[in-house]
């Protein structure tokens, strides 16, 4: 066999199969980057190494347009949504898996097939809905909204966690005279904790990311979380693209470094389910 | 899915083995004066406890998403001209008026056009770079993550990033386009350009999700497999199309029926590329149903199409779980 000749071959074509790789997924949100801190004289410089930086675009979306209230109501929103998440999801799903409860399996798949509602079947009646009872364009709705997506989710991925789990151990710690509430405490939680990081991150994510909801529920401008807040900057400002380079960076931050910190339960979510 | 029902009757067994354990009398006892005694009874199952845990997420999820599609169903035999007007019953008017409308079905290929082109494309290259991230490779730990990059950014970043680099007049693709005699072309003006350029951007944003699960279950062929192709005389792709693939097909159907779901629904992407436009070239019908809605104050008619695309995508989810079942395979 000629394996010694054909390895190196082989490598140097998986080496270039990889290099591609790379510049496909990342040139592009490299060049986000580097648009945002271009000077603005070079903006439309196509050189791929700037010799130069300038933080005029953060400074021009900072200042002269309402970035900063989207983005306080983007971090508002997405942590009472994953909270609400977490705190809703993780004892429905461990009722579902421990508890016999007629009708279990029809919650959970009542989870699943509500997680493949179109947003638009969801969206428009719950806003025809507030804004009949008055209670229309308010973050608190946006917040209830968020959950018709991310409890489905967090359900489906607390279950498929939990169904996993050898509930023995907690049986056992009842024998040993712990309360109910006591071996939830000391023994499922911190065995599920990475399930529910699983869940927090992808709540995170859909909060953080959603635009159609934002786009339908909200229409003052204060009120407005990022993605709908940045595409509305794009419309009203006349924005060049390095401000709107800026502000995807900004937005993408909090995101890439959750990933970065927390990238193996964002990995294991994946695979427990999460679709979208 | 498959891997899921698997688990489910395994977990079942789970159950009944523990309910076997369990004294058929500890059932009967009254529930409150054993969680009085501070778990005294052991193996105790209280039915009043579970109850508790199940309702809140029971009471919002009815809520904010099953009350709402009854109650967009509703709407569409209404006829109603603003969000505050006293809508009036008008049967199925709504629904011939919609269907009977050209600009629908027009959507609805659209849509479908899309769904299938994206997850197609999806599929073939999400394999293709899980095969590469398969391989070893010095860094491939690094690679991996970064290769989900795409996937973990918002929608409306991946547009406008994409919108940039495409720009008719100052994007870099064009720049280089021009670099090699090209004139410059305007990615969003023409119709057959507007979909490349949309669907480019969709499997460029959402590949990464088929790539991760796609690399999950290659660790699971076994290896033996393998051996026994190459001894077989089988070359790489031999192996891919008689070893990989089969076994790997029931995960392979589950990524599909998601992903075509996920995309026949997907309305921002659209929205954020083009509107919809040149001229309603790109308009599908979660577009349709938006604009029937917010643009025309139509609501009879916009939950209309939302009721009918979701009545659609039901109707091919069963056809495909009928053609594909998943619950028989391993």
């Amino acid at each position: 066999m000629s394996l010694r000749k054909f390895l190196p071959v082989r490598s140097g074509v998986i080496a270039s199969l990889v290099a591609g790789l790379v510049i496909y997924t990342l040139f592009p949100v490299y060049w986000m980057v580097v648009s945002s801190v271009r000077e603005k004289a070079k903006l439309f410089s196509t050189e791929i190494f700037p010799d130069a930086f300038s933080f005029e675009s953060y400074r021009t979306i900072l200042t002269l347009t309402d970035f900063p209230t989207y983005y306080l109501n983007s971090i508002l929103v997405t942590i009472a949504t994953t909270l609400m998440t977490i705190g809703l999801a993780t004892p429905m799903a461990y009722a579902l898996v421990r508890g016999k409860v007629p009708g279990a399996m029809l919650v959970v798949r009542a989870m699943l097939f509500a997680y493949m509602f179109p947003a638009m079947l969801l969206a428009i009646p719950i806003q025809v809905f507030l804004v009949h009872v008055g209670f229309d364009d308010s973050l608190i709705s946006l917040i209830f909204a968020y959950s018709s997506f991310t409890l489905p989710l967090g359900v489906w991925m607390m279950w498929s966690f939990l169904k996993r789990f050898p509930f023995e151990i907690e049986e056992a710690a009842w024998i040993d005279g712990c309360s109910r509430w006591k071996a939830i405490y000391l023994i499922i939680l911190p065995v599920t904790m990475p399930g529910v990081i699983s869940v927090a991150i992808f709540s995170f994510l859909l909060a953080w990311s959603d635009f159609v909801f934002s786009l339908i529920l909200i229409s003052r401008d204060e009120l407005k979380t990022l993605p709908y807040g940045l595409s509305s900057i794009v419309t009203a400002y006349d924005a060049d693209w390095g401000v709107i380079m800026a502000g995807s960076t900004m937005i993408s931050l909090p995101l890439l470094a959750l990933f970065i910190f927390l990238g193996r339960y964002f990995v294991a979510g994946l695979s427990a389910g999460a679709v979208k | 899915m498959s891997e899921t029902v698997q688990q489910t009757s395994a977990a079942r067994a789970h159950n009944s083995r523990i309910s076997g354990l369990e004294p058929a009398a500890a059932e009967a006892a009254p529930p409150a004066s054993r969680r009085a005694s501070g778990g005294g009874s052991v193996l105790h199952r209280d039915r009043r406890f579970f109850i508790l845990l199940l309702l809140p997420g029971v009471v919002v999820s009815v809520a904010t998403i099953f009350l709402p599609v009854l109650y967009a169903i509703g709407l569409s035999f209404y006829q109603a001209n603003s969000f505050i007007d006293t809508p009036v019953f008008v049967g199925l008017d709504n629904y011939v008026r919609v269907l009977s409308d050209p600009g629908y079905w027009h959507a609805f290929f659209n849509g479908l056009i899309y769904a299938v082109a994206t997850v197609v494309l999806q599929v073939v290259v999400g394999i293709a770079i899980a095969l590469i991230l398969h391989q070893p490779f010095r860094g491939r730990t690094i690679v991996r993550g970064l290769a989900l990059t795409p996937y973990i950014l918002p929608t409306v970043v991946a547009v406008f990033i994409w919108k940039w680099l495409l720009d008719p007049n100052y994007g870099l693709i064009n720049a280089a386009a021009a670099f090699f005699g090209y004139p410059n072309i305007d990615w969003l003006g023409s119709p057959l350009l507007a979909w490349s350029s949309i669907i480019f951007v969709s499997v460029w944003h959402w590949t990464p999700f088929v790539t991760i699960t796609f690399l999950a279950a290659l660790q699971t062929v076994p290896e033996e497999l393998y051996e026994a192709a190459k001894l077989d005389g089988a070359g790489p792709l031999q192996q891919l199309f008689f070893v990989t693939l089969p076994v790997l097909r029931p995960v392979l159907l589950v990524i599909i029926l998601l992903r075509t779901i996920f995309m026949f629904n997907k309305f921002d992407i659209i929205w954020l590329m083009t509107s919809g436009g040149p001229l309603n070239a790109t308009e599908h019908l979660p577009l349709l149903a938006y604009n029937k809605t917010f643009m025309e104050f139509d609501i009879g008619g916009g939950t209309a199409i939302a009721t009918t695309s979701f009545i659609f995508l039901t109707a091919g989810m069963y056809v495909y779980l009928k053609l594909f079942p998943l619950e028989d395979r391993e």
